[in-house]
């Protein structure tokens, strides 16, 4: 026992020994730099110009550095995608820069392959485990070489591209799952052109909207949302109108002027139906010109439409008088639309409103600026630097059509899209890469992909390396530079440099190919190096000199409707009675930012849950199954089944259960694994990369954890108000 | 009795801890006035300053760009004495640094009170000399604080020199 002085002791001992710790934490010490960095002051910040990659878009950043540490992150505001804007996603690239788990050093595997433990090991012996197997399928079967990378764009593109081409295979595929496949295919088919259209809806009158949840995700969701605030308040007298098709209320749709719920997958069918209704009532000047009502569309009255996809056939004769009346309108179609069964029927539909409303190439309308025209230069090779992943999803079945009979002795593996996360567990990616005797890896970070590698070799993050990158909407042709803010903090090699390097080593028809020193030499010999114009362009962040040429015109006029190709979701709506509506999270996109404590602590807006994922259904179809706010539920499809908790959305529709994307992962650190489960398990294998594609049963379950949220959600619906 | 057991328990800590914040800690911070700081090399300003007649921007070349006057780097240090006074036993430790890439570990001798903001560049560019507050550095070996930077010091030089003397300029 304490006596009372021994007491009185110990308790002055531990305020002092807590007060005096405190003190000595007191600045005491002046570290100079051994070398300090290039122009560097004390205590004031410089900014340099780089390119955001923590998605696609491609939009231009300034990151603040000071001290030779980069403190934050902005938009760029003379970069044309994104004009000085950011979104919360692009200001998570620090936490990837200064990430715990971050890999440092090159690793090979030291136990069974996917069992994840790897030693590290130096460069030298790294690249001399990269080199004998490389020079022996060179050697021997060149065509047994797999490059499988996210879409790479502008130079690091062309590195890739000329070495597999050196190299003797042809077996580059491009996995990205929000890829712009089914766009593509629809804008080749209705426009006549195979890319990515721009739509100035900064001049539009009315918007209409399928599931294009354009101002979260989608393909530039900042360059959108700018062009949106200036629809909306931009001009004098007119205000823009928005109208959204789509299965669920999301951000985008909370926007809307008025939202108009539709089953998951058939946004086309809506498209069609008001396509249908332009037609008949010859409501434009396009409309009257495409004649009678062809037999394609003539299937698709507002009536017939209204049974297949829940919308009411006034409401769409309604979006179609009103769309039709204010011109210039736009018709947009976005991830739901792309990927549904048949994406590139939706997204053509969509494009064909576009076509019938005759806003093609004209102000407040679609029109297709050249934006590679900057490469033009490299004649042929020119595909190679453009943003346009052809090989995607059908490119991804084949190689693993490939994989698992053999064919592949060694694959290169990068990027952050993850297809061991992000593909359908049907497909089985792992058995089929465990067929491929060696796999290299080139990442900033382990994930349920890359840790399946043999050896690992850790790349720079973006605010640490020499690039270039081609935005895919959101301009005419601007390029942009992309800079090391940063000294690299780590011992990393990007691929491009280490793909030089290889091609050095294998001599021959690789090191013609690629005849530089390092990846920066390349960029050097094509923006004109440092003293030329290439150093004003590094500060701006790149070259926006915004000349396009104009593609020839796009084909307007009597656009073929494609056979409607309407493929049924998988399950019985009996025994599953709600359609599952997938779509990439705000904050993690599809699984990547998952790692970032940033992001997985950013509420969802419509749900505001944190750190987990949910399932979203209708109050009233809860209350129908017995599910309070907040419970747990097994969620079964025929292909499979998760666990999560239920999130009341009044603004979805009845039958329709809604996840988002992201969460589940079970190798990608501490900050992202046993976050709920993966959503992307519950789907089928189908032609295409579809994320509607399932229906889907609920069940009560006990689930030992909690669901995270910041709003109350009885104040935030009043869901008994609503019932 | 049991209530003055615990009141006398909790009095001690709490009396410690009143004592230290209201004292905001001068006597443990150590004031250096005119006291040598110990360094891990015994720079002498007077050598570099009085003798041969070196600007003090030229290694505190950050004062007249940013709030702080910054330490020069150990490759600023070296760009002189790669050929400069190498046989002296205090260059050999620089050196020494320098081949090991490591920086040179200075401890603090200057600071200025806490909820304050001062901006070296301001004085600088205003052509304040450094030594109107730093008096003796030119003769000193070692950084020395030979005054004590308190509120009344810089009121009556902003009074003398009819510029601000509003709260916000430094205090916030």
């Amino acid at each position: 026992m304490l006596d009372r002085r021994q007491f009185l002791k110990l308790g002055g001992a531990t305020a002092f020994a807590t007060l005096f710790g405190g003190c000595d934490k007191v600045q005491s010490r002046l570290i100079p730099f051994v070398i300090p960095p290039e122009n560097y002051t004390l205590g004031e910040a410089l900014w340099y110009a780089s390119v955001c990659g923590q998605c696609p878009a491609g939009c231009g950043v300034v990151v603040r550095v000071s001290e030779g540490r980069a403190k934050k992150v902005e938009g760029n505001p003379l970069h044309p995608v994104n004009r000085g804007k950011l979104c919360a996603r692009g200001q998570a690239a620090l936490q990837a820069l200064y990430h715990p788990e971050r890999l440092s050093r090159p690793m090979k595997l030291s136990g069974a392959r996917g069992s994840g433990s790897y030693t590290p090991v130096s460069w030298e012996e790294a690249l001399s485990l990269l080199m004998g197997p490389l020079k022996k399928v060179k050697a021997e079967a060149p065509g047994s070489l797999l490059m499988l990378t996210e879409p790479m764009r502008g130079h690091a593109g062309l590195v890739a591209g000329r070495f597999m081409k050196a190299f003797g295979s042809k077996h580059r595929v491009a996995w990205d799952p929000f890829g712009p496949d089914a766009m593509l295919a629809a804008n080749a088919a209705v426009y006549g052109v195979r890319d990515l259209p721009e739509h100035d809806l900064a001049n539009a009158r009315y918007l209409l909207s399928f599931s294009g949840d354009f101002l979260e995700t989608g393909i530039s969701p900042v360059h959108y949302a700018r062009e949106y605030g200036r629809m909306r308040g931009d001009r004098e007298t007119i205000r823009g109108k928005f109208v959204h098709f789509g299965p669920r209320l999301s951000m985008t749709a909370a926007a809307a002027d008025l939202f108009l719920p539709c089953a998951p997958g058939t946004e086309g069918i809506v498209a069609l139906g008001i396509a249908h209704v332009m037609v008949r009532d010859r409501l434009t000047a396009a409309s009257s010109a495409a004649g009678r009502l062809s037999d394609d569309l003539g299937a698709y009255s507002p009536e017939e439409v209204e049974k297949k996809t829940g919308v009411r056939a006034r409401d769409i004769a309604a979006a179609a008088e009103e769309f039709s009346r204010n011109q210039p309108g736009l018709a947009i179609a976005g991830t739901g639309a792309a990927t549904g069964p048949d994406g590139a029927f939706h997204c053509a539909a969509v494009a064909l409103l576009n076509v019938l409303a005759g806003n093609v190439g004209k102000p407040g309308g679609v029109s297709f600026p050249n934006r590679a025209q900057a490469f033009a230069k490299y004649g042929a090779e020119a595909a190679l630097l453009a943003p346009s992943p052809e090989s995607g999803y059908a490119g991804m079945r084949a190689a693993l059509e490939k994989m698992r009979g053999g064919a592949f002795r060694m694959a290169i593996l990068s990027g952050a899209t993850n297809p061991a996360f992000t593909l359908p567990p049907p497909l089985k990616f792992n058995e089929a890469l465990s067929k491929v005797p060696f796999v290299v890896a080139f990442t900033s970070f382990l994930d349920e992909t890359t840790s399946l590698a043999d050896l690992v070799l850790p790349v720079p993050t973006g605010l640490e390396a020499w690039g270039d990158d081609l935005a895919p909407v959101g301009h005419a042709g601007a390029v942009t530079l992309c800079q090391p803010v940063v000294e690299p903090f780590h011992d990393t090699r990007s691929m491009p440099d280490v793909l030089i390097a290889t091609a050095k080593e294998l001599g021959g028809e690789p090191a013609k190919a690629l005849p530089w020193r390092s990846f920066k030499e390349c960029l050097d010999k094509a923006y004109g190096g440092p003293g030329g114009e290439m150093e004003k362009a590094l500060q701006r962040g790149g070259f926006f000199g915004e000349s396009s040429s104009a593609r020839p015109a796009a084909r307007t006029g009597n656009a073929a409707l494609q056979k409607a190709a309407e493929r049924p979701i998988d399950g019985d709506p009996k025994a599953f009675p709600l359609a599952l509506h997938l779509y990439p999270s705000i904050t993690l996109y599809d699984g990547r930012g998952a790692n970032l404590p940033w992001l997985q602590e950013m509420p969802d807006p419509i749900s505001t849950a944190v750190w987990r994922n949910w399932v979203e259904v209708n109050p009233k179809t809860a209350a129908g199954l017995g599910l309070a706010e907040g419970d747990g539920v097994t969620v079964m499809s025929p292909s499979g089944k998760i666990t999560a908790h239920v999130a009341f959305n009044p603004g979805i529709a009845p039958d329709v259960a809604a996840m988002p994307l992201g969460q589940g992962h079970t190798r990608y650190g501490k900050y992202a694994n046993g976050r709920g489960e993966n959503p992307i398990t519950l789907l089928p294998a189908r032609e295409t990369y579809a994320l509607q594609a399932t229906r889907v049963a609920l069940a009560k379950t006990k689930l030992s954890t909690t669901l995270a949220r910041t709003a109350h959600p009885e104040g935030q619906w009043k869901v008994k108000n609503m019932m | 009795m049991a209530r003055k057991r615990i009141t006398a328990a909790l009095a001690l800590p709490v009396v410690s801890l009143a004592l230290l914040f209201s004292a905001d800690i001068p006597f443990l911070a150590g004031s250096a006035l005119a006291e040598t700081v110990p360094q891990p090399i015994a720079f002498s300003h007077k050598i570099h300053v009085t003798d041969y007649k070196l600007n003090c921007r030229f290694c505190h070349s950050s004062t007249n760009k940013s709030q702080y006057a910054n330490i020069p780097s150990v490759e600023k240090c070296m760009m002189c004495h790669r050929s400069i006074a190498t046989d002296k036993p205090e260059v050999k430790k620089v050196a020494q640094y320098w081949n090991e890439k490591k920086p040179i570990p200075w401890n603090k001798v200057i600071d200025v009170p806490n909820h304050v903001y001062f901006p070296h560049k301001k004085m600088v560019n205003a052509g304040i000399p450094c030594l109107t507050c730093h008096p003796g550095m030119d003769q000193a070996g070692t950084a020395v604080q030979t005054l004590e930077f308190g509120m009344g010091m810089c009121m009556e030089c902003h009074r003398k020199k009819k510029v601000t003397i509003d709260c916000w300029k430094c205090h916030y």
